[in-house]
């Protein structure tokens, strides 16, 4: 299956020079002319497709556009960035590019949109993980953002190009995630959105099982704090409809306003079929606020018609399967009798919206496609791209920023890998990325990082 | 009877042949007595019509293989088998080596030696034969996965010597030179008096004081010298020390082998490696350093025999996957990504461990006279999906899928019990489908191969994989409940 393609450049936008692609020292990977005719058209001007530069055409055998609710893929493809955004995408010969665009055409590589991981730790310095009071709904991850660390590279190397930066699960709600691009060194290049979510924690780790807040006790608290939450940002919107006396504002529930606006979704560590169906219950019907399931491991596919019913999101991991359990201590109560996959669980009942997550740094952040592949392994049907939509626009959608990235489609930030063929599969690597338009990692300059 | 007695004694004679008997003790069954009342027929067993993945370079579709009292008699074409012979009919899958884990924990059931604690009905090892492991290191002694039986488990003992050389410990490779300088000298006078001693037969043997045994087997060829080293300097150092005392060092971690690839490949090392090894760099050398994935296709570029090792070598049941030993060609196919061919990738977990152990003349390829340990899968086994279907090691089935509970309703075996009942027409099931999939893109789920000139592209793809699309034997198409 390597790399013996054939690649031809049009160098039509970038000089005669950079089409002598022959020689690549070590041994051929089909990419090293794209990444070559990029580096030459970097050198004193901005990378074409990049804010501000040139527009830049990629053709290729396969586009993985991912849609939602469209089309897979396009078989001999073009994809037009232009400043930072997609411009254009669909069957070479009927989207023509403008004479003055870069081209290049990677041949039977794929272009694959930028993966998406919406439950990521090693964004920054790890620092957030209060355990003492049981609810911050103020605390942001974006004071603890580490930009470009070495952790987030080897993620893009893998593919991972944008990211949701938690805090941890050590208390209920343990305050306001962000979303961030992993190809940039600080954090205002970096940023999409902050805040990114907000993090509610059910059973399992608040727990801590020695001196223990029980689980309905748990509940009785996030449900006080989500109501007195939601109270403050009735207040708000009431003086923003009527008018009268602005209320105080208070850092600690601002979050809510977003939440309710819905611009803003709740992640939950939740997973146990119960606990879960505790969250649907409680913060769907009852709260009304939006929220996706993270983890959903274990036997949580149990309820996952409920969850379908309303629409719900959820990103699974980093746990793929749930084994018969033959130990002494059998902490979650689910004991299935067999090798049961996760994801597997959730599409036996109907359940549409399945994304991945590796709960970086517990698988770490370059494997989001393993978990995807092992999905599969276990019994998850991966016909209709079911992968590649589960690392892509489903963990988007699920946190609100499915209109920005995600999937090939136009008006979207252009975050586009390069790779050898499809990404779930291990043995495909990464060539290129590119995001905002601009090349963020090109093994071919820096050498291959994963 | 008389013939009897020969056929078990000839694997042993076999062993004492090619192993020596001071640090190794070959011992090829667990318990003799057990093996006295073993008086049965003579065991046939045939695989028909399977792609065999020799892991000689061949390749043989559709092929045969016939074993014969646990060994690979013929591989061929229409082969003739007695009528007692168990046929399995596996045209659609592939057969391949059994995998030979380079270290486990627990595989055995139990800890210590495998004379006090195999347990061969535990379900490590049920999992461990459906991850297509049939051989592994257990501890300092070398087992085979003979579910479900008491004999036939012992293959060997003490295979490694371990030595340790490191930049950080001056002394100790200064005590090592010591030893290895010992024994060399002792060798030569050895050989010397060898000479000598044919025309005056009253010379003494040198003595063997002060010679360190374990480095001496290591330099009579009778034990492998094992390191644990990653760092350069070190990697260096053991190969140049290698070429000197002329020994094959087996090199466990080797995390910047890449950077050193050409002087471990002039040594004849083996590399264990973990292809997922991730480490930054020592940021004050200048020069590269740290892992890299491709690790594995470098140091196999250069001659190195590579062998791969997940991170966890025990079985892991608490839900993560995809690192632990029952995911071996998950951590191959990831070697794969970093440049190394598909084939090194398969003998990374085959042939090469095999070689490494001293057993390259019983296990590792699929040749006559070498043992019935066999797994058939239904499809490429480095590709994630594939799962094995059967294993069999000496030549009986210690293992079938569809038999065992814990994966037997992941995509059911077409023409097995657990089949769904009316499988989908994957033509029609497009035609259900709602309009907005586009019927007419590839829903290009077939992942691997991008270009067609590998020879794991082929056309025979296995029954399964088309047809039960959707999630286990109770349920319907997917696609339906969906809805």
């Amino acid at each position: 299956m390597k790399k013996t393609a054939l690649l031809s450049l049009l160098a039509l936008g970038l000089g005669a020079s950079s089409a002598t692609a022959g020689d690549f020292g070590g041994r051929p990977r089909g990419g090293d002319s794209v990444r070559a005719s990029l580096a030459i058209a970097s050198q004193g001007e901005v990378h074409p497709g990049a804010v501000g530069g040139r527009g830049l055409a990629i053709y290729s055998k396969k586009v993985a556009v991912c849609e939602w609710n469209g089309q897979d893929v396009i078989n001999n493809g073009v994809v037009l960035v232009k400043d930072g955004k997609i411009e254009a995408v669909g069957k070479r010969g009927e989207v023509l590019p403008p004479p003055d665009y870069a081209q290049m055409d990677v041949g039977d590589q794929w272009i694959v949109p930028g993966l998406v991981e919406m439950h990521n730790h090693v964004a920054g310095r790890f620092g957030l993980n209060d355990t003492v009071y049981l609810a911050n709904p103020g605390l942001r991850a974006s004071s603890d953002v580490f930009a470009g660390n070495a952790q987030l590279d080897l993620g893009l190397a893998g593919g991972v190009t944008t990211v949701l930066y938690i805090p941890g699960s050590g208390s209920n709600v343990g305050g306001q995630g962000v979303l961030l691009r992993t190809g940039f060194n600080t954090y205002e290049e970096c940023l999409i959105k902050d805040p990114g979510s907000m993090k509610l924690a059910q059973a399992g780790n608040p727990e801590r099982w020695l001196t223990r807040p029980n689980r309905s006790f748990m509940n009785w608290n996030t449900r006080t704090t989500f109501q007195r939450g939601i109270a403050y940002a009735q207040e708000w919107e009431a003086y923003e409809r009527d008018g009268g006396v602005m209320p105080r504002k208070d850092p600690q529930w601002e979050i809510f306003r977003h939440l309710r606006k819905r611009d803003v979704h709740i992640s939950t560590h939740t997973q146990i079929y119960q606990v879960v169906l505790k969250t649907i219950t409680m913060v769907h019907d009852q709260l009304g606020l939006p929220f996706f399931i993270d983890h959903g491991t274990f036997d949580s596919w149990r309820v996952a018609k409920e969850a379908e019913k309303r629409g719900i999101f959820a990103c699974l991991g980093p746990r793929n399967i749930d084994v018969p359990a033959r130990g002494f201590i059998q902490w979650s109560g689910s004991n299935p009798e067999r090798v049961q996959g996760v994801a597997a669980g959730y599409q036996s009942e109907g359940f549409t919206r399945i994304g991945f997550n590796t709960d970086s740094p517990v698988i770490p952040q370059e494997e989001l496609q393993l978990q995807a592949s092992m999905a599969v392994r276990y019994g998850f049907d991966e016909s209709k791209m079911a992968t590649l939509r589960g690392l892509t626009i489903v963990p988007a959608m699920a946190g609100g920023i499915g209109d920005k990235v995600g999937s090939i489609e136009v008006g979207k930030e252009a975050d586009l890998l390069i790779t050898t063929g499809d990404i779930t599969d291990p043995r495909h690597s990464v060539e290129l990325v590119l995001q905002l338009g601009k090349v963020v990692y090109d093994p071919a300059q820096t050498g291959r990082r994963w | 009877m008389i013939k009897l007695k020969l056929k078990t004694l000839a694997p042993l004679a076999l062993l004492l042949a090619a192993v020596p008997a001071a640090a190794l003790q070959p011992l090829p069954l667990l318990d003799d007595e057990a093996t006295e009342s073993e008086e049965e027929d003579e065991h046939w067993v045939l695989l028909k019509g399977g792609d065999v993945y020799t892991g000689t370079g061949a390749l043989l579709r559709k092929a045969d293989v016939l074993c014969r009292d646990g060994k690979i008699a013929e591989i061929g074409y229409d082969l003739y088998a007695p009528e007692e012979a168990e046929v399995m009919e596996i045209s659609g899958y592939r057969v391949y080596p059994g995998l030979v884990a380079l270290e486990s924990r627990g595989l055995f059931g139990g800890s210590g030696s495998l004379k006090d604690s195999v347990d061969p009905f535990n379900e490590s090892m049920t999992y461990a034969v459906a991850s297509g492991i049939t051989t592994a290191v257990n501890g300092s002694e070398i087992g085979k996965l003979n579910r479900g039986r008491l004999e036939d488990v012992l293959v060997k003992r003490g295979t490694f010597v371990g030595l340790s050389y490191s930049i950080s410990n001056p002394s100790g490779r200064g005590s090592l030179r010591e030893k290895l300088e010992a024994a060399a000298a002792y060798l030569r006078t050895y050989r010397e008096w060898q000479v000598q001693v044919r025309s005056n037969k009253d010379l003494k043997e040198p003595k063997k004081s002060g010679v360190d045994s374990n480095v001496l087997a290591v330099l009579e060829g009778k034990a492998r010298a094992l390191f644990s080293s990653d760092e350069q300097q070190d990697l260096v150092g053991i190969a140049r020390l290698a070429q000197e005392y002329g020994f094959r060092p087996v090199i466990k971690g080797c995390r910047e082998g890449w950077i050193v690839a050409d002087e471990l490949g002039r040594a004849g090392a083996f590399a264990i490696i973990e292809a997922r090894d991730r480490r930054s760099k020592n940021e004050a050398l200048v020069r590269p350093g740290g892992s890299s994935i491709e690790n594995a296709a470098i140091l196999h570029q250069h001659g190195v025999q590579v062998a791969v090792l997940p991170s966890s070598t025990g079985i892991s049941l608490g839900g993560i996957v995809g690192r632990d030993i029952m995911h071996m060609p998950t951590e191959a196919a990831f070697a794969v990504r970093g440049g190394l061919p598909e084939d090194a990738a398969i003998a990374s977990m085959t042939t090469i461990p095999a070689r490494l152990l001293g057993l390259g003349h019983r296990l590792g390829t699929i040749e006559e006279g070498k043992d019935a340990d066999l797994i058939v899968t239904d499809g490429d086994l480095l590709h994630y999906r594939t799962f094995v279907q059967w294993a069999l090691v000496g030549g009986r089935v210690v293992y079938d899928k569809e038999a065992e509970l814990y994966f037997a309703h992941i995509r059911p075996r077409p023409d097995g019990e657990l089949a769904p009942e009316s499988p989908v027409d994957p033509g029609e099931d497009d035609i259900v489908e709602p309009p907005a999939e586009e019927p007419e893109e590839e829903p290009a789920e077939e992942p691997s191969e991008g270009s067609g000139d590998a020879p794991t592209e082929d056309s025979t793809e296995p029954p399964p994989a088309e047809g039960g699309s959707g999630e286990g034997a109770e349920e319907g198409p997917a696609e339906d409940t969906a809805d």
